[in-house]
């Protein structure tokens, strides 16, 4: 076997647990190469890519080996008229936007920390940004995969153009899989044109009601806003940040409008320059990979103010503590840092069993050991969790990929 | 196609007509033939017997009646389908869902509608239009067509360019799998954890489970919409426009083109003044005001600039409706042409567009037939339709062989054997065009931990029987296995 390899050190582990083999393949044929030969011997087996969202999920069971996707970063077919673009799944979002740029294209995948976050993990993170509000999440945006499964085997799903249903959806059975199915090699997306304009307005100071009427008047004056974010560092208020972004013409008039909209409700806000506009989509960025502790919550996008007096119970145990909410689609993050990790566990706890109550979930995308230990990092399974179980053995019959990272155990 | 039809046992329909009625429990001759086919008449086979529930729990017992005597089962919606997805197997039960059809519940606020699988796609948008809102997907059959048959499916439409398929719209489902139990995939609130199941179910062809509730995402009208008609010398000057707004950075909601056959098709069926051209586009942008008037403009330049005969824009409501309905009866309109015809669906690259048309008029000389096309250029969706006299001996057959030859050349040019139509019957010997043996187990794995005894929709989509049989190499339980926490299964 030709792919690099050495001990693993603390520097590579995963979860707590530390490989003792780490492969670093420069080839996809390298790599389907280790997976069939660490399947020779049953040996578990895990994958990183930029390490963005490493601390996702449960411990596995065991990790014997771990591989590294980086050394697989080729544009592998790249067709602007078409806007499609196939990549090697260690391909970081910011090299990938850098190619596509030079067509004025982009994938619309904004998760933060592009510069090391790549597509595969992407991909098996299921990791998004506030640009999901108008693109969908990465499930919405590849139209082909290409994987290695648990015996070395590869298999490709989906293909290279936009609209295709010949046979079953791959592509969508990878994406949030976390490197429990197999190994992503490449990937293909479809694209979208890089806008000619972008503008973001800023409302500060908002309550949850007032954030959730905001997004009604959003929807109700028929403005196609690119992205909806509330962030939080204070209890109880937000700060709204609305970026609209496409031909000038229309950018502008929606920016006025929503303004307009805003001043009629006696909301003023404020329309920001380029260079604050960054700022803030940075301190989003930053808000999002800050702190020891950091929950995914998702709950129905008008249930922020009923889930909002639990949200802050959590809060009030952290440190520097900052609530992210993606307001039309129901998602967000609390990120923050603790003290006391006993406290912080039961309020995530008790904030968990109230979501799930109302069909939402609370996930651990980053804890410390001793909170994952006390509460789970994913919560109830899902109902449909006995499909999943046996998509896993049909998958992975060795139980060695990823093995009691993913959902129930899995 | 027809083969020799399989009665089920007398005690079976007695259990079937149990539950779910006996008026609605159909095995009588002349019933049963309503359901020998879906859209694509030339397959036929003739069910075994046919049930229409009204609720999941008849659904549910039904399938384990089938199950306890062994019978395959063959969901079915309104039967519009093109690719026989619903076309019966021998002895087959046919489990219809045309009884459920009502709205559940609808929540604006959060932007999603719960529906059972028979509601009408269109008369989603419909319920919703007084508010406001629309269902995005819209299949050319959208006013019969079921939205359990869309997710079965993985229905598009033309305006899908703009805003994806059927599965980028559906957020969740309930579903009876094989053995009787029910499950609920995804739902109203997003990232549901674990794999994304109801991903995989959207455009599984019926082929994992019957869908008995589906949750729809439904969208805020947009502020406005233009829409332009566009006639050009031939497809390539048409092909070429469309390939220039693309550049722009323009996303159009829908483009449609239609060849010259095409469009004496449509203005014989529906009196449209179309004029007698080589190549139309029917375009729509949607969205904020401001946005439309600039990309409407844009797009109308780049049609001009590239040889356009005549650029139309409808006055008024009513007549963009009579120019899309155009458009919509494309596929019925080639009736008025041609005693017979296949409608073929396949995908290319958009970039290649003119090469491949070029390289299917040549095959349809070559075959002494032709060929009309309409297709959704946005995406490079085609779907060339194959005229023909079924009563000139052999001229079927040269058809199919046409409608074949036209499929591999869509595989060889980058693109797809289906791009909305489905694999079904008609296509699964094609599958192999363009997956690999490997590619193929891998579906076939996740159909085994769906549907593991292969009771839904059997010989659809792959085109070799697949058995799921022993997991494949050497089985370690899990831990939670191990705890009773979790069942194999």
């Amino acid at each position: 076997m030709s792919s690099e390899r050495r001990a693993g050190t603390d520097a590579d582990a995963v979860l707590g647990a530390i490989p003792r083999w780490v492969y670093s393949p420069k080839t996809t044929e390298e790599a389907r190469e280790v997976i069939e030969a660490t399947a020779a011997e049953t040996l578990s087996l895990g994958f990183i890519g930029g390490g963005t969202d490493v601390q996702l999920g449960a411990p596995m069971r065991q990790l014997d080996a771990l591989l590294q996707t980086g050394g697989l970063s080729r544009v592998v077919e790249y067709a602007p008229a078409d806007m499609i673009v196939t990549v090697e799944a260690g391909t970081t979002l910011a090299k990938l936007s850098e190619t596509l740029q030079q067509h004025r294209q982009r994938l619309p995948l904004d998760p933060p920390a592009l510069d090391r976050a790549t597509v595969g993990g992407a991909i098996a993170a299921n990791s998004f940004g506030p640009r999901r509000a108008r693109f969908g999440s990465v499930r919405d945006l590849l139209i082909g995969i290409s994987i290695v499964r648990a015996d070395g085997t590869r298999a490709r799903g989906g293909g290279k153009v936009v609209k295709n249903v010949a046979g079953f959806d791959i592509p969508k059975l990878m994406c949030g899989s976390l490197g429990t199915l197999g190994l992503i090699v490449t990937a293909t997306f479809r694209l979208h044109p890089l806008p000619e304009m972008e503008k973001t307005v800023l409302v500060r100071s908002r309550t949850a009601a007032q954030v959730r009427g905001l997004v009604a008047r959003l929807k109700a004056g028929q403005l196609e806003p690119t992205s909806i974010v509330a962030l939080s560092a204070a209890a109880a208020r937000f700060d709204v940040a609305v970026r609209f972004e496409g031909f000038g013409a229309g950018v502008t008039q929606q920016a006025a409008r929503f303004a307009e909209l805003q001043q009629r409700e006696g909301e003023p806000c404020e329309q920001l320059d380029d260079v604050d506009a960054q700022a803030w989509w940075k301190k989003h960025d930053d808000a999002r990979t800050k702190g020891a502790i950091r929950a995914k919550i998702a709950a129905l996008p008008n249930a922020l103010e009923t889930f909002l007096p639990k949200l802050e119970a959590v809060r009030e145990h952290l440190v520097d503590s900052i609530l992210v909410w993606y307001a039309s689609l129901g998602l967000g993050f609390i990120c923050g840092a603790s003290s006391d990790l006993a406290a912080a566990s039961r309020a995530l706890a008790d904030a968990r069993s109230a979501l799930e109550k109302a069909n939402g979930s609370l996930t651990l995308q980053a804890a410390p050991q001793a909170i994952r230990e006390w509460i789970g990092a994913w919560g109830t399974p899902p109902p449909a969790f006995s499909v999943m179980h046996r998509l896993k053995e049909r998958f992975d019959p060795q139980q060695r990929l990823n093995p009691g990272r993913f959902v129930g155990g899995l | 196609m027809r083969s020799e039809f399989v009665p089920v046992a007398h005690a079976v329909l007695t259990e079937l007509a149990s539950v779910v009625g006996p008026k609605n429990c159909i095995s009588d001759p002349a019933g049963l033939r309503t359901y020998e086919c879906d859209g694509l008449t030339s397959f036929r086979m003739v069910p075994g017997a046919v049930i229409l529930p009204a609720t999941t729990e008849e659904v549910v017992e039904a399938v384990r009646i089938a199950r306890r005597a062994n019978l395959p089962i063959v969901p079915r919606g309104s039967g519009t389908g093109l690719s026989g997805g619903a076309l019966p197997v021998p002895g087959c039960v046919v489990i219809g869902l045309s009884r459920m059809r009502s709205i559940l519940e609808i929540d604006l606020e959060n932007a999603w509608m719960r529906v059972q699988p028979g509601v009408a796609n269109l008369d989603i948008s419909k319920r919703l239009a007084s508010a406001g809102y629309y269902y995005a997907p819209d299949p050319s059959s959208q006013s019969v067509c079921s939205i359990g048959g869309n997710v079965a499916e993985n229905s598009g439409g033309a305006h899908c360019l703009k805003y994806g398929f059927t599965v980028n719209h559906v957020l969740g489902a309930r579903v009876v799998l094989g053995d009787g139990s029910v499950v609920d995939l995804g739902g109203p609130v997003l990232d549901t954890p674990g794999y994304d199941l109801i991903g995989v179910f959207v455009g599984s062809e019926g082929t994992l489970g019957i869908v008995t509730e589906v949750v729809v995402r439904i969208l805020r009208k947009p502020e406005a919409t233009r829409t332009f008609f566009a006639t050009f010398p031939s497809t390539d000057e048409a092909g070429q426009t469309v390939s220039d707004i693309i550049a722009a950075g323009i996303v159009p909601a829908a483009v449609e083109m239609m060849d010259r056959l095409a469009i004496v098709a449509i203005k014989a069926a529906t009196g449209l003044d179309w004029p007698d051209v080589g190549a139309a586009l029917l375009m729509d942008v949607d969205g904020p005001v401001a946005e439309v008037e600039h990309t409407a403009a844009q797009a109308s330049a780049i049609a001009a600039r590239r040889g356009a005969l005549e650029i139309r824009r409808p006055t008024d409501e009513a007549e963009r409706l009579l120019m899309w309905k155009g458009r919509k009866s494309a596929f019925a309109a080639v009736g008025r042409i041609s005693h017979n015809y296949i409608v073929q669906d396949g995908v290319i690259p958009r970039s290649e567009i003119a090469n491949v048309l070029r390289e299917i008029a040549r095959l349809t000389t070559e075959a002494g037939l032709r060929v009309a096309n309409v297709f959704h250029a946005g995406d490079g969706n085609l779907h060339p339709l194959i005229l023909y006299d079924a009563n000139v001996p052999g001229e079927e057959q040269r058809a199919e062989h046409l409608g074949g030859e036209i499929l591999k050349l869509c595989v060889r040019s980058g693109g797809s054997i289906t791009g909305e139509h489905g694999v079904g019957a008609d296509k699964a010997p094609y599958m192999a065009e363009m997956f690999s043996e490997a590619d193929l187990q891998a579906m076939a794995e996740l159909r085994c931990a769906f549907d593991a005894e292969n009771r839904f929709n059997p010989s659809k989509v792959f085109p070799t029987p697949r058995l799921c049989g022993d997991r494949p190499g050497k089985y370690v339980p899990s831990p939670l296995e191990l705890s009773g926490e979790a069942g194999r299964g």
